[in-house]
């Protein structure tokens, strides 16, 4: 059974169809990316399915829950973390206090000291160890994007939606990446759907591909798959 | 600066805080009491503005709240005054809850224009009240004691900010803050990693009108006389200066606040009503050069240990 399904998921803003009738399902233990040319809606999607704003129809159901509108801090509580795509840091706090947010709301009940440890453990996971008690507004861009997963890493989620955290790095980087994310999976056993731009990244690192084009699912398929598709090409570079 | 060292200096303080009185006149004594009442109305403001970034200009209103309360139940029904502080406080609560509840989904300057509202409605009803409130003449209530004695109204205040004190500082100190620091922050990424924004605002709201309700009761016991000068927008816009000016949203800053204002206030009480004006000045020099207040200056000057740029992969095999 899939951990995520959309089913017919359609959301307009006025007269914009932003998502119409997308239907999409990721696998417990896979990397799932999501595509598609800029204003395709795979952000919108991903804000459908967490929670920041309600689907004009259709159903999310995650985990064997209907999740459909609920808010975002309820469906993080059922496993959910998500990244934003332009970070949203807690800039006056510190690193630590950061990821500490997320672990407090995840173990409500759990002591400090059990707090800060967890925290600490995801801090250095993503390599700013050495930041704990820097305030996060002096991270650079790729700091802050990896504070970001960090801290979604902090909720303990089964299902990990990473939102274009790849910007900024050089191929070699790029490499590292990839492989963090699947060693991550692994070893954290989770889910992970991820939007991302880097095609080279998409090849390396997932297992399935959704298309999006202009709101709809063009078609879902294995890397090599997507990469080969005329439709998908024509997406991308036009006629 | 660890836990104890933090103890160790704010008892010394403490200390120092209970000696300070016992060589001063009634005048300076005065000061001092008014102070504390300002710290505590400014902390607790602070756990609003500074801890949760909800800006509310009804903070005096509750404090009018909780004197007027006191004192009605007091002077009319001759209930004892410290009964009387208690029900204020439980009501500058549940009204705190009501306002919380109905500025639940506005932010910035929606909640400051309703709570703003909301302040002069209660000024405009304790005004015209007259039966019960006695406008603006002022309703005479009776003391705390029954011979009053400055220096004991002093050792009170004193133990009522002490206390306001240690549950804010516990708060701050909890996942509570955490949250209320985390929903100042970034109220979206907050409600994305579990946060409960909403309830956590009207926590925070809630606690904060019961400490004003509190502050203003014992004010009230304290001057005799219950004015809707408590309630009124000139003694807000006084705690959000001693906050700003202090350092918003650090645990000392409004403390430095309350007092330096205070002091200030009483120095410069020869020039009328221009003393508004100079608080006026110094927020705003404040806020364009120091925005965190006296406390982020001090901040700035102390020499912080460097951070090395390390050089690291981008990202680390876990």
């Amino acid at each position: 059974m899939a951990l995520l399904e959309g089913r017919k998921i359609s959301k307009s803003f006025g007269g914009v169809q932003a998502l119409s009738q997308v239907d999409f399902a990721v696998d417990p233990g896979t990397i799932v990316a999501l595509i598609g040319p800029n204003g395709a809606g795979k952000t919108t999607l991903f804000n459908a399915v967490a929670g920041a704003f309600k689907p004009s129809s259709g159903r999310v159901v995650f985990d064997g829950r209907d999740i459909t509108g609920q808010p975002a801090d309820t469906v993080c509580r059922l496993g959910m973390a998500r990244t934003f795509q332009v970070t949203r840091p807690f800039a006056a706090m510190t690193c630590l206090e950061n990821i500490m947010v997320a672990a407090i709301n995840r173990y409500p009940q759990k002591p400090r000291s059990f707090i800060e440890g967890f925290a600490r453990e995801k801090l250095s996971l993503v390599g700013l160890a050495d930041m704990e008690r820097l305030e996060a507004r002096h991270l650079n861009v790729v700091q802050k994007k990896r504070l970001e997963m960090a801290r979604a890493l902090g909720t303990d989620p089964k299902l990990l939606m990473l939102d274009e955290v790849l910007g900024g790095l050089n191929t070699q980087e790029i490499h590292q990446a990839v492989e963090f994310i699947r060693n991550l999976r692994d070893k954290l056993k989770l889910t992970v759907l991820w939007i991302e731009h880097v095609m080279g990244a998409v090849m390396q690192a997932a297992e399935r591909v959704i298309v999006l084009d202009q709101g709809k699912v063009l078609m879902v398929g294995t890397p090599h798959e997507v990469v080969n598709d005329p439709r998908v090409i024509q997406a991308y570079l036009g006629e | 600066m660890t836990g104890k060292k933090a103890l160790l200096i704010s008892m010394l303080i403490l200390a120092g805080m209970c000696v300070l009185p016992l060589g001063l006149g009634i005048y300076p004594q005065h000061v001092l009491i008014v102070s504390l009442f300002y710290v505590m109305m400014a902390s607790s403001w602070n756990l609003l503005a500074g801890y949760t970034g909800q800006v509310s200009f009804g903070h005096a209103a509750m404090a009018g709240i909780g004197a007027y309360a006191s004192g009605i139940l007091a002077a009319k029904a001759g209930i004892n005054p410290w009964i009387g502080i208690c029900l204020g406080t439980v009501l500058a609560a549940l009204i705190g809850l009501g306002l919380g509840a109905l500025c639940l989904k506005m932010g910035g300057i929606y909640l400051s224009l309703t709570t703003l509202a909301f302040s002069q409605i209660l000024h405009i009803i304790i005004v015209n009240e007259y039966d019960l409130t006695r406008g603006t003449m002022g309703l005479q209530v009776p003391s705390l004691m029954a011979e009053y004695d400055k220096l004991v109204y002093y050792y009170i205040m004193l133990a009522a900010a002490v206390l306001i004190l240690s549950i804010l500082y516990r708060m701050i100190h909890s996942n509570l803050g955490l949250n209320f620091r985390a929903v100042q922050n970034d109220e979206l990424a907050a409600k994305s990693l579990g946060v409960r924004v909403l309830q956590v605002r009207v926590l925070a709201f809630t606690v904060a009108s019961a400490m004003a309700g509190f502050a203003g009761g014992l004010y009230g016991h304290y001057l005799l006389l219950v004015t809707p000068e408590i309630p009124s927008l000139d003694l807000q816009f006084y705690v959000l200066a001693m906050t700003v000016i202090g350092g918003m949203g650090s645990f000392i800053g409004p403390i430095i606040g309350a007092f330096a204002l205070n002091i200030l206030a009483e120095k410069i009480r020869d020039y009328g009503e221009y003393h508004v004006l100079v608080f006026g000045l110094i927020a705003l020099v404040v806020a364009r050069f120091a925005p965190n207040g006296l406390l982020g200056l001090w901040k700035k000057f102390k020499p912080i240990k460097p951070i090395q740029a390390v050089k690291q992969k981008a990202f680390p095999t876990p």
